[in-house]
């Protein structure tokens, strides 16, 4: 177990420096789902990219891994708010609807309408294309309580390898 | 540090930590006994209308959620019902809302996964209520055990049945779906969950795409097995063993008196 968590983390740190443009599908990839600098990690395996006033959300490699393939995407409008650790939406995947819990709070200033048709996207890119919502923040304060990428990547070990 | 030093790096700490984990190993072996043991509590409903249902569940989640109970299972059956998935497939519904009054069967739209389907008598459900942070378990490994659940209950009356059919979750018998799964998951608590067809009138599909797909057969254990069957009851209760076995828990508390009223007795 110690052997798994520590060739995991040997493996991330290569993959980041690589950059994130590597395509989902490399060999590492598949044994270890990969995780970005420069975003926040929410323990429910949400993603945070904040850039000036807008705060671009979506879930991890983790988590579209561990759901399986998505076939349908529930996002709310435009106009709408959202609240730090509450439901903003849910995905479907093997009959499953799974919630997907905001990091921030703020106010939806853009949706990600190409889920609607191509749900999948969040499987092959969940970093990129498979964003989901775009926040203003209510409170940016809220992105210090969250994960930074080296937390988030022990966060995930630890919770594979316990069970 | 270039790649090839990190290589290097990485293949001599492998070789101190395989004799490292050799050692953690075996002191885990001698920990064993000392692992606390897991329960699931079972409530045996019998038969339980659908909004009745949903609002013990919904409640025994928030219950969930905040660990004031451990992870419990509900095992009912539901009179004449058809249900819609939070993808609301309404055109998978073939006949009209009055006629399905004028049979007697109820239609609840869903916050589950999956496509629209039928309950009734002498199908058998299960609605697990768990925690899959807790477990360690994602979506796709959760619906696997489920359907693990029912292709060993088959397994019991000599029926090979299969699950894990690419886009298609459920449960097989050849080509002739025995068992479905339709799930909820919020804020890592499970709810809904799956039906298995023991013997219920196979007719009732009739009035549906179920789980929308048009070209294929639904079944039940009476017409595949060529065994005798148990009363419902026994076959029940040999579903939730299926179930605690494919889950990995310890022990099985069946509630006393359990009854979908315990709501009412809750908030009074």
């Amino acid at each position: 177990m110690a052997l798994r968590m520590w060739a995991s983390s040997t493996a991330n740190a290569l993959r980041l420096s690589s950059v994130s443009t590597r395509p989902h599908f490399s060999p590492l990839s598949r044994c270890f789902s990969s995780v970005l600098d420069g975003l926040k990690y929410a323990n429910s395996h949400e993603w945070v990219k904040h850039e000036g006033s807008v705060a671009t959300i979506g879930i991890t490699d983790h988590a579209q891994d561990h759901l399986g393939e998505v076939v349908f995407v529930d996002l709310p409008d435009v106009g709408g708010s959202v609240t730090k650790a509450t439901g903003f939406g849910a995905v479907e995947s093997v009959k499953a609807t799974s919630d997907i819990n905001s990091p921030v709070s703020g106010e939806i200033v853009e949706v990600n309408s190409k889920l609607s048709e191509t749900p999948g996207l969040i499987n092959t890119s969940p970093y990129e294309d498979g964003w989901m919502i775009k926040v203003k923040p209510s409170n940016p304060s809220e992105l210090e309580s969250l994960m930074g990428s080296k937390e988030y990547t022990k966060f995930c070990e630890e919770e594979d390898a316990s069970h | 540090m270039s790649k090839l030093n990190v290589i290097y790096a990485v293949s001599y700490k492998l070789e101190i930590m395989k004799g490292y984990c050799m050692s953690v190993s075996l002191n885990t072996q001698s920990l064993q006994g000392m692992r606390i043991p897991r329960n699931l509590e079972v409530w045996r409903l019998g038969m339980v209308n659908y909004l009745e249902a949903l609002k013990l569940q919904e409640k025994l989640a928030s219950d969930r959620k905040i660990s004031k109970i451990s992870d419990t299972l509900l095992s009912l059956q539901h009179p004449l019902t058809y249900t819609l998935g939070k993808r609301r497939t309404y055109y998978n519904l073939l006949v009209p809302d009055s006629e399905l009054k004028n049979m007697g069967a109820e239609l609840h739209y869903t916050q589950r996964g999956g496509d629209i389907t039928f309950h009734g008598p002498h199908q058998a459900i299960l609605y697990p209520i768990l925690s899959l942070r807790d477990i360690g378990l994602g979506a796709r490994k959760y619906v696997e055990n489920l359907e693990s659940t029912m292709i060993e209950l088959a397994s019991l009356y000599g029926v090979k049945a299969h699950g894990q059919r690419k886009c298609e979750t459920g449960v097989w018998v050849g080509e002739r779906k025995i068992g479905a799964i339709g799930v909820r998951i919020s804020s890592g608590i499970t709810s809904h969950g799956l039906a298995f067809n023991i013997d219920p009138d196979l007719s009732y599909y009739k009035h549906i795409v179920p789980c929308g797909i048009a070209d294929k057969e639904v079944t039940s254990l009476r017409k595949e097995t060529d065994m005798m069957l148990p009363g419902d009851e026994v076959i029940q209760d040999q579903l939730v063993s299926c179930f605690a076995r494919s889950f990995g828990y310890d022990n099985i508390i069946w509630k006393h008196n359990a009854s979908v009223n315990e709501i009412k007795i809750h908030t009074e």
